[in-house]
């Protein structure tokens, strides 16, 4: 029974080897292998790259994720891409030293890495991201124009984060936090919501009563939870969060949230993949590290 | 028992479990007069009334968990059924469906995924531990495909009504979502102590073989608690969704040890057969208070984990002292005749 089951196994991988190999092309074969599949950020990178493989032409693209963020699953997937006779892979790590034994083999496969939106510890062609530092920067700054705007000048501000792990956005917090040096407002000690919008919420409406004059919060659902606070409080408070949603959008356009700093996954997918191929080819690809910066989205502007 | 009755203090302290719940109680007077002097903002109005309403939904999970726990088994998919209902009512109300609608649809697909739970569990006799963990995957897996694997849009101004229902409207000067919390306790806990169904709850959680000798239906009474904790995590959904205004996949994450927490720190034993739900509206409180109290002391997030994680480890600890030294009191009474 075992035997059966081992040889039918072989069986389904063999043929799925041959229908792979039969589709390729004479160009590249390229995949990108994001943190998960349910993420609009990672759809929109995925449009990006598409569109530059579709512009450059001639190139097998391929997008794999796992269905959920998981360090042994993006193994697994790097692992079939290389299996797949991929010539480069455009990557979202998932954390920096998860996943870098399996990027070793596939650099030793040959295979060119990319990152795409977070690097992990293993060195790559390029890294093309968003610098969150820079982007809490600016979030920062934002929020430190509307508050003089409204003429204020000192006061407490409250930050919601997602976990005290989470590399990518405690730098928007640090870099946030770097904006106020020097000023007269006084930053509280972070909440982390885990970036659940109804714990969230609850963070935010306890900085409220504590008297806070701002809130930044730092991912999609941080900022619906301070949005929706905001909201209810019916305050003049200041609301600068991260990231594009449908949520947050009704939320700037409602008045309640001033601004979100929304990324740029498609510059990522896009610069990305002509990377990969200029790699390819053995063409420079400039500098080591690409930011993709940040649009800053307001009412005015949406 | 006339006695009894003439000494309503003693009266009280009968109640198997009591001694916890009056401990914890005392614990957590204690913990809202320090916070309070910490910071006087604690004791505003304007934090009381918050701070109800974030309790309300850990009390809500802990009146699930309690039932089940007493059951003498475990819900682990609390969490996901949370994200399930708030992935389902937000997608059905992006998509243009009556909220009301969408409100009684989610809950009865909560109370289908609580029956499974309870069937699994009492019939088919799966471990709980196991069973309960893969409908806590299915739950998560219906929260991801509700709306195609994406977290909903905003559900828009139609909806208003129904979030002011569950989370921002107010009545009689406290906000809905504590109502609603009050309202379920009132009813479950009737059902737990004053009726048969109750009984069986305990019976079975006590002792499930010799309540089965005794015409206890082991199955049913399994199934009724599994439903209830289906049906109180559904509600919680509603409230996360009313809360955010769109459905997130990931709500809910890992409620179902904050209702472990809720219910142990109150006093519901996890070996089963004894608990109050009064005990989980301690536990809830001092969950709650915990949460709020060191935001405005201003402690880190670490320094909280650690003090709930101990806070947590010390009731159960209180529960299994309390435990033993009744026992050896009873051997002593034994060998001493």
């Amino acid at each position: 029974m075992k035997k059966i089951a081992i040889v039918l196994c072989v069986l389904v991988l063999a043929t799925t080897l041959f229908a792979q190999g039969a589709k390729e092309d004479s160009g590249y074969k390229i995949f990108l292998i994001t943190m998960d599949q349910s993420d609009q950020h990672w759809v929109n990178v995925d449009k990006g790259a598409e569109k530059a493989a579709a512009e450059i032409g001639g190139i097998t693209y391929k997008w794999l994720a796992p269905d959920v963020k998981d360090d042994a699953k993006q193994i697994e997937s790097i692992n079939n891409a290389v299996a797949g006779g991929a010539d480069a892979i455009l990557l979202a790590a998932n954390g920096l030293n998860a996943v870098t034994a399996a990027l070793k083999e596939a650099e030793s496969a040959g295979v060119k890495i990319v990152y795409v939106d977070s690097a992990a510890n293993f060195p790559a062609v390029r890294t093309l991201a968003t610098d969150n530092t820079a982007a809490g920067n600016t979030a920062g700054k934002e929020m430190l124009k509307a508050l003089k705007a409204n003429g204020i000048t000192s006061g407490k501000i409250g930050i919601i984060g997602v976990s005290s792990a989470t590399a990518s956005t405690v730098a928007r917090e640090n870099g946030f936090r770097k904006a106020y040096e020097g000023t007269g407002f006084q930053l509280l000690e972070t909440q982390y919501s885990n970036g659940d919008a109804a714990v969230a919420k609850d963070m935010s409406a306890n900085f409220i009563t504590q008297g806070v004059v701002a809130l930044f919060g730092s991912n999609e659902g941080s900022t619906v939870g301070v949005g929706n606070a905001i909201a209810e409080a019916g305050r003049q408070i200041i609301g600068v969060g991260f990231d594009k949603s449908d949520m947050i959008l009704s939320l700037i356009k409602g008045g309640h949230l001033l601004a979100t700093m929304a990324q740029n996954p498609d510059v990522m997918g896009y610069e990305g993949m002509k990377t990969a191929v200029k790699a390819l080819k053995g063409e420079d690809v400039g500098s080591e590290y690409f930011d993709t910066g940040v649009s800053v989205l307001t009412k005015a502007n949406l | 028992m006339s006695r009894e009755i003439a000494n309503p203090f003693k009266r009280m302290m009968a109640i198997r479990g009591i001694g916890q719940v009056l401990t914890v109680t005392i614990g957590l007077i204690v913990l809202y007069v320090v916070f309070g002097f910490m910071n006087p903002v604690f004791f505003s109005s304007r934090n009381i009334s918050n701070l109800l309403r974030q309790i309300a939904p850990i009390l809500l999970i802990g009146i699930g968990q309690s039932y089940v726990l007493i059951t003498g088994n475990i819900d682990l998919s609390i969490g996901s059924v949370v994200g399930m209902s708030c992935m389902i009512s937000a997608t059905m109300m992006t998509k243009g469906a009556n909220p009301w609608v969408a409100v009684v649809v989610t809950l009865i697909c909560c109370l289908g995924l609580g029956l499974a739970n309870g069937l699994l569990v009492s019939l088919a006799k799966l471990p709980p531990f196991i069973a309960t963990l893969g409908t806590m995957t299915i739950a998560r897996g219906i929260a991801q495909i509700a709306n195609n694997n994406y977290n909903t849009d905003s559900i828009g101004e139609a909806a208003q009504g129904f979030r002011d229902f569950f989370y921002y409207g107010k009545s009689f000067g406290l906000y809905n979502t504590i109502w609603i919390a009050a309202a379920l306790w009132l009813l479950f806990n009737f059902i737990l102590m004053r009726t048969r169904s109750g009984r069986h709850i305990y019976a079975i959680g006590s002792n499930v073989e010799a309540a089965r000798l005794s015409g206890v239906n082991v199955i049913s009474a399994t199934t009724k608690a599994y439903m209830v904790s289906a049906f109180v995590s559904g509600v919680v959904g509603l409230i996360t969704t009313a809360t955010s205004g769109m459905g997130a996949m990931d709500a809910g994450n890992g409620y179902e040890l904050n209702a472990v927490a809720a219910s142990v720190i109150g006093g519901v034993s996890t070996l089963g057969g004894q608990g109050l739900l009064f005990g989980t509206v301690i536990g809830a409180s001092i969950w709650g208070v915990l949460q709020n109290g060191l935001q405005f002391a201003g402690a880190p997030v670490a320094i909280r984990n650690i003090v709930i994680g101990i806070i947590v480890v010390v009731s159960v600890l209180l529960d299994v002292i309390v435990r033993s030294g009744k026992v050896s009191r009873k051997k002593r009474i034994v060998s001493a005749t």
